[in-house]
Parts: structure tokens; sequence; C-alpha cells
């Protein structure tokens, strides 16, 4: 009952960037930043009274660890006529990520021993550049926009994060570190840039979340 | 890459370690060459990343035991070099190929360029811009008794995808280095004419250096002056309006009031127009997205000549994967994209130019619009 899609026409390709959001915020962080390499399948699945469902194989690198691909299936559910839910997702990566305890600890120190709140913008820069030091917090931008792609897409759009417009470290009490970040998403469709405002919350063992 | 360091212990181990170095082309650092390897003596071999699994594979299975010297050459080199290795500042005659220029150096630029090559560059006004800027076309003309046909190409219609226009710059610079010495460029001027222009979207391309990065359309004010821009790439007089535009102004697809509203168009369409008889192919650039899109966006009916585009796409493309590994999608905008109406490529074959075509350049969105400058070379390299 699932119909073969062409991996390379817009429907799968919409569906496999939401499959990539959901992804970047489950598994991404400030050492970890997944990227698309190719769709190598799309099948898709009409349900009566509930919506589309796609059933994608994706190929993903790590734009840390460049050399190999991991493998990994998707499921893409935007539900019908609804535009306030967010589609349903769900990944099965096929083998090991690139272990990032090291770096993560690293990071986690440093911001921590940081006597001013960081503050930055524009990242990358008009030229496209990202200070060394910056990459991980562009990362953590790729986690938070992975979730606010999630959260907004339809199968009419397709997003992805043009820039960080601006980002804000706020110091906690607790254990989590607090960016609050301002992000412009680029949507393919419409060609607009969307500012959107995200905190999100992370610690090396508890992985990431976007605080409402 | 990966620098790995091994003792072969027996003869057999020699020769297939001298096998592998040859067959693979791997990079021997210590000895040199591959007959110098002995038993009991040091190797050190540099494996590129795509063979590490291999080799060590191959080096399991022969029971050659191994340590890693270094385990990552890049690294030790520096960040900043792109993976494809090739990354020298590329300057020619002065100029930085290797940056994104401001629209005031890409003038001087062309100065310079007909100057230098005026024996094959002309220079001349295809009109205005809202803001009354000049528009300039280069023509990369081989003086000759027969009559030949015109391949265009522009660049920067959308301001934001600045990579367009620094390829417009390096395509000419690439065809005026190497005319005299590439059989296959030389063969191609004496039966074509190439009539490139680097930026049409002057106004847009300057705002989007001076005051907001990602802005995509040109500057012509709506609405009492409290709106700026049509999408000059819905403006064009193909289904104009039709699909995939808003009529609003404060939108990125907007139309504009009508076909050929804006007069970067009308200069551009008036053009192509007068030379629509002789031109072969309408090429235009864009990013991002690793795409080369062919006619419509407005409908999913294949044009007439669909086989022929698709052919000539696909071979471009392989050509372009052959290069570095990117890989490029080929199809129609309705397909592949979105449907849309009024782009520049899809009114070129409507009034009867047999190859029309759109190209996404790099990358797939992991920089988007800004991509860094340090990829202007990999990706005209593989354009090219």
């Amino acid at each position: 009952r699932a119909m073969e899609l062409p991996p390379s026409h817009f429907p799968a390709a919409r569906a496999a960037a939401v499959a990539m959001g959901y992804l970047r915020y489950l598994r991404g962080g400030p050492g970890r930043g997944l990227e698309l390499r190719e769709l190598r399948r799309a099948r898709r699945q009409d349900i009566d009274d509930v919506g589309h469902k796609y059933y994608l194989e994706l190929e993903l690198e790590d734009v840390l660890d460049k050399d190999r691909t991991v493998n990994c299936t998707a499921e893409v559910l935007y539900h019908l006529g609804s535009k306030t839910s967010a589609p349903d997702v769900q990944v099965t990566v096929q083998g090991e990520l690139r272990s990032t305890e090291e770096a993560d600890e690293e990071f986690y120190n440093w911001i921590r021993s940081l006597e001013k709140e960081l503050v930055a913008e524009n990242i990358p820069d008009s030229h496209g550049n990202v200070p060394p030091e910056l990459e991980p917090i562009h990362l953590l931008a790729w986690v938070a926009s992975g979730y606010v792609i999630w959260q907004n897409s339809t199968g009419n759009t397709k997003f992805h994060l043009a820039q960080v417009k601006h980002v804000k470290q706020v110091k906690r009490s607790d254990e989590d570190l607090q960016f609050d970040y301002v992000l412009l998403l680029h949507e393919m469709v419409s060609q607009e840039l969307l500012p959107w405002q995200v905190t999100l919350l992370w610690h090396p063992q508890r992985g990431a979340r976007v605080s409402q | 890459d990966q620098v790995l360091h091994i003792v072969p212990e027996t003869f057999q181990q020699v020769q297939h370690l001298q096998l592998l170095c040859s067959t693979l082309m791997l990079d021997l650092w210590k000895p040199l060459l591959p007959e110098d390897i002995r038993a009991g003596e040091d190797l050190h071999i540099r494996v590129p990343a795509p063979l590490v699994q291999e080799v060590k594979d191959s080096l399991d299975q022969h029971l050659i035991s191994y340590r890693v010297l270094i385990p990552d050459v890049q690294k030790l080199l520096g960040e900043s070099m792109p993976r494809e290795r090739s990354s020298h500042r590329q300057v020619s005659g002065g100029y930085v190929y290797t940056e994104y220029h401001p629209m005031e150096e890409i003038y001087q630029w062309m100065t310079q360029i007909q100057k230098n090559n005026s024996e094959l560059v002309t220079q001349h006004i295809l009109g205005k811009t809202f803001e009354n800027r000049t528009m300039y076309y280069l023509q990369i003309s081989q003086p000759s008794n027969k009559p030949k046909k015109i391949i265009w190409m522009d660049c920067g219609i959308h301001a934001r995808e600045w990579i367009s226009p620094a390829f417009c710059q390096w395509f000419v610079k690439e065809i005026l280095q190497n005319y005299k010495t590439d059989p296959k460029i030389s063969r191609f001027l004496q039966n074509l004419d190439l009539y490139v222009l680097p930026v049409l979207n002057i106004d847009g391309y300057i705002y989007s250096w001076e005051e907001d990065r990602l802005w995509r359309k040109n500057r012509s004010p709506y609405e009492n002056g409290t709106c700026y821009g049509t999408d000059l790439n819905r403006n064009f007089n193909s289904s104009w309006g039709s699909v995939g535009v808003s009529f609003n102004c404060s939108s990125d697809v907007f139309c504009g009031s009508g076909p050929e509203s804006e007069p970067e168009t009308r200069a551009v369409a008036q053009f192509i127009k007068s030379k629509k008889s002789d031109i072969l192919c309408y090429l235009t650039m864009h990013s991002y997205g690793q795409l080369i899109l062919t006619p419509y966006g407005s409908t999913t009916e294949p044009p007439s000549n669909n086989e022929e585009l698709m052919q000539v796409a696909k071979e471009a493309a392989a050509a372009l994967t052959g290069k570095f590994g990117t890989s490029y999608r080929v199809g129609s905008t309705a397909l592949i994209l979105y449907s849309n109406s009024g782009s520049s490529r899809d009114w070129a074959h409507t009034i009867g130019i047999p190859l029309s075509y759109t190209f996404e350049l790099r990358d797939t969105g992991t920089h988007g619009f800004v991509l860094p400058a340090n990829q202007i070379q990999p990706t005209c390299e593989e354009t090219m």
C-alpha cells in the first residue's frame, strides 16, 4: 500500500528535511552536526482520515567525521489538515555515531568557566566564516533549529537554517547550559527568511531540549 | 587522511605492501619508492580518507600489523583546508577569484578584463537597474568570418546567492586564461560566442552587502515606498502570476505589478528577444541546492524537447560529480523543487531557445546562502 517515490522529487525531499530536523534535535550536540548525504529511497502511504506517511532511507554524515556515513530509516507522518500539529517522526540510526563525550565535556567546562556570559551574532558571517571556537555554538544552533523545523514543517514547506542572527548564553543555577538563540530559517517554497527565537538547554549527559 | 606506520616482517608482506601502494597509488612518505620497501624497516604511508578502511582491512587480512602515526593529516595542517586539495588562493591579474567581491570591484573587474583581453572581450550596456545603475554584459567572441551561435549566462538574479556572481567571474577568467592552450575551449570559441552577465540584480546585490545579507529581490518600491522589491525570477513573461508567487510586495516571491514590470527584467528580456534566433543555450546561475533544473516550473507537462534537455543535463551533472564527487539532482523545477511561474529560464524556452537551464550551485543547506569563500574554488572548478 506504500507507493515508491523518486527521491529526487520534492515531496520526498521535504519529508527528509523534517526527518533531519528531528535527528539533529535528538542526536546533535556541540560536537556533532548531522547532514543528509543522500536520500536513498522514499515511499509514501496515504492513510484515510489520518494523513500522509513517508518511509525514508537516509544516508547521514557527521560534519566532524566526514569520512564515513551512517544509514538511517525514518518515518514521517504529516497529519491531515492540521496546521497546529507537528509531524510525527520516528528514526532508527543503523550503526554507531562517532562519540562526542570528550568534546562535550570540554565544551561544557569551557562555557561554565566563562566569567561573562557568551554573546555572538551572525554565525556564519556574510562570507560564510565561523570562528573555530564558535563552531560548537553553531552546531547547537543546528540542534535548536532541528526542533523548530520538526515542529513547524508541513508538506508544503522545506526549512533550512540560514544563519544564527544572535546567541546569548544565560547562566543558570542548575547544571544545564542555556543559550537563547535568534535563528533565521530559510523556507524554500515561499523563499522567506523567518526569524525564530529559541531557548536551548543542554547538558553533556542529558542532551538537549528546547525550553518553551 | 591517515599516516600508517608498518614494519613488514616477511618478504610476502613486503610484496603485498608494494602491490597495495601501486594499485591504490598511495602516498609513500618513507621510503619514497615501493621498490625500496624492506622487511624489518620502517614504512610510513599516507592513506587518503576514503581508502583508510579498505587499506586497514587489507592489512588485517594479510596479518600485517600497523600503527596509526597521524590520525588526521588535515587537522595537523590547519582548519581551513577545503576537502578538495586544490586550495591555493586564485589570483589572476591581481584579482582574487577565491573571495567574494562587492559591486564596485566587479565593475572595475569588467573594465580590466576587457582591457586585458580586448582581442576577445567587449563590454556592452544591457540597460539600467531601478536605482539607475548600469547593467553590463561581457561578450567573449573570437573574430571570425562565419556567424556564430550564442550561449548566454547570467548570474546574480537573486541578491543573496553570492556564489553565483563569483562563478560568472571565475568562468570568464577560466575561458580567457585557457582558450589558447585548451583545445576544448578553443574549439568552443571557434563556433560559439559567450555572453556573460555577471550580476543581473545589481541593486539587490549591493543591498545584500550593505544592509541585509539575505535579501533576494530587487529594490523597486511599492505601496508608496513602504515596501521594496520584486522577485526578478517571478517577473518574466512565462505564465506570469499563475503559480508559486505572491501579489503582496512584502513576500519574497512577489512577482511585480505585471510581467516585465521591472527594469532589470526588461533589459534582459529585450536583449534576449533581439538575439533569440542565434541563442542556442540560456543558462541562469543560482544557489543553493545542487540542482540542474529544466523547464517548466508552472506545469509538470514536459517541454517538447524534454529528452534532449534531460540528456544534456544528466551528462553535465555526471561531469560535475566526476570532479569532486559533489552530487547534483536533475529535473524540472515543478517536480524537483516547487511550482513557480515567471522564471527567466521558462521564458527563454518559450520564446524558442532550445536549451534552457537553471543551475542551483552548492550547497544543499549546510551553509545555504552563506557559502564560505573557501568553497568558491571547488564549486567553480566542478561547475566548469
